[in-house]
């Protein structure tokens, strides 16, 4: 829940502003399906380990505006972060405990099934995507997730956010 | 926190109803984007600023060849120009004697580029112009070589092009040659178009110049569009295979051209066109003060006979039949004042 942080909450915040920037930054042609779901990452480290600051309303107002940065119908990337953040919500207590590359696993299937959703509702609201290439940014952020965590969970102790 | 997502997914889902069928989310969006469109803004920063520095330390040699090779180019624009004024009033003129709708002169604003949507497989791009600079949902966006789009999403300082290479995107075009319309519908390649439904024994062949025919009311008619790049006949297909590569630079244009179309007469056009040359061949700078008081008094008196063809004809491109009989009687006691109106301003100057 996106209640008040006891401390250095600012900087929970400043990573949501950096990843929708990095969201919208400009990659080469090539790289542009390979673009990771910057978002949902520090969505998923974050409900990880402050489970009881950000959780679905925080992922449906940062989907919020991320339709509104993509131009998508208003609620279909909100749709999507909320799924992935339950998801991590309701392993979160496994999910812990994991090594490194079987939370990597985890998140690759999340990611995965997230986007399968993606591709569907843009299927239906007529923006077709022809391949199953979306699924591809699953498995760029299930790559990206270790250097993620780590960095994050480094920032998290130098800043002793909780 | 099964109940808390319930709760969210469906009023997701209900907000993306709302948002797909009507208009009600639209103010809500634009505030947002208020604030959220500036990080297209932020991250196109740093290309800004590099463009800056380059700007700032480039050699002197290198802006003096830049500055001698503009204004050569800028010579060759003029001369074509002087032309062109000519040709316009004659095409107006000519156009008129044939009770034909008049071509829309038309006006544009530069737009910069300031993003690119991050869905690889949409092909949009974001422009620094929005709902506040006059832009308007549907308006054509041109590049110093042909047509690129449309917009299709208003916000308050930036809108949203859809490109023409766009899976989901048409536009009717016509072969520059002889006339032969088409439809080039978007591949979502941003080197290709594609022609659909040309029959096989339709006259046309590699490098044929495609323009906008003007027939789906959206885009000017007589732009560039592409150019044809292969023709397949294939006996197998009940229609030829044509492709086409767009004239306009997509992936790399970062200046775009907004077209407004133009609302006055080709009266008016005419006489601002004959003024205009007049007064670049004067050298004169008083010009821009004189168009627009004169043709008020000369197409005055002629009023009675003439109103009917040129208020019309800007305004129904799209039932020239209709509008070709009418003013037939009326004409040839009409199309003589406005000759003799554009021909006083002349001799009193």
């Amino acid at each position: 829940m996106a209640g008040t942080f006891s401390r250095n909450g600012w900087i929970v915040w400043l990573t949501f502003a950096i990843g929708l920037l990095l969201s919208v930054s400009p990659l080469p042609q090539f790289m542009e399906i390979l673009r990771p779901l910057w978002l949902a990452l520090l969505l998923a480290f974050w409900a990880l380990y402050l489970p009881h600051k950000i959780g679905m309303v925080t992922a449906f107002l940062l989907g919020l505006a991320e339709d509104v940065l993509y131009g998508t119908l208003l609620g279909q990337n909100a749709l999507i972060l909320t799924l992935i953040t339950f998801l991590v919500l309701s392993l979160q207590q496994r999910l812990r405990m994991f090594p490194m590359w079987q939370q990597s696993l985890v998140i690759l299937v999340i990611f995965g099934l997230a986007q399968l959703v993606q591709l569907w509702l843009s299927a239906l609201t007529g923006n077709r995507q022809p391949t199953l290439a979306l699924v591809l940014p699953a498995l760029v952020s299930a790559l990206l997730w270790p250097w993620v965590s780590f960095g994050l969970r480094g920032l998290r102790r130098r800043y002793k956010i909780n | 926190m099964g109940v808390r997502l319930l709760v969210l997914v469906v009023l997701s889902v209900a907000l993306m109803v709302v948002d797909a069928r009507f208009t009600l989310l639209k103010p809500v969006r634009s505030q947002m984007s208020l604030v959220l469109m500036q990080s297209y803004w932020i991250t196109d920063l740093p290309q800004r600023l590099w463009q800056g520095v380059a700007s700032q330390f480039g050699s002197r040699t290198e802006l003096v060849a830049e500055n001698e090779k503009l204004q050569t180019e800028n010579l060759l624009l003029q001369g074509r120009l002087q032309k062109l004024a000519a040709l316009t009033e004659q095409n107006v003129r000519l156009r008129e004697l044939l009770n034909s709708s008049a071509l829309v002169n038309e006006k544009v604003e530069v737009a910069e580029l300031i993003g690119m949507d991050p869905n690889p497989f949409t092909h949009r791009i974001i422009i620094n112009k929005g709902e506040r600079d006059g832009v308007v949902l549907g308006q054509p966006v041109l590049d110093a070589r042909g047509l690129m789009g449309q917009v299709v999403e208003l916000m308050p300082y930036t809108s949203r092009v859809l490109l023409l290479t766009d899976t989901t995107h048409s536009i009717p075009v016509q072969v520059n040659r002889n006339g032969l319309r088409a439809i080039a519908s978007g591949t979502g390649n941003p080197e290709r178009l594609e022609l659909r439904h040309v029959a096989d024994t339709a006259d046309i062949k590699e490098g044929d110049l495609l323009v906008s025919s003007g027939l789906g009311q959206r885009f000017p008619a007589g732009y560039p569009v592409a150019t044809v790049k292969e023709v397949i006949h294939d006996s197998g297909q009940p229609f030829a295979i044509v492709r086409a590569v767009p004239t306009a630079a997509l992936n790399r244009s970062r200046y775009l051209l907004l077209v407004f179309s133009d609302g006055r007469t080709p009266e008016e056009r005419a006489n601002e066109a004959a003024q205009a040359q007049e007064a670049d061949r004067q050298g004169g700078d008083g010009a821009p003060a004189v168009p627009a008081t004169v043709p008020k008094p000369a197409t005055a008196p002629a009023k009675p006979g003439a109103p009917a063809a040129p208020a019309a004809a800007p305004a129904t491109p799209a039932r020239p039949a209709a509008h070709a009989v009418k003013p037939a009687a009326a004409k040839p006691p009409a199309s003589k004042p406005p000759a003799a109106t554009r021909a006083t301003p002349r001799t009193e100057e």
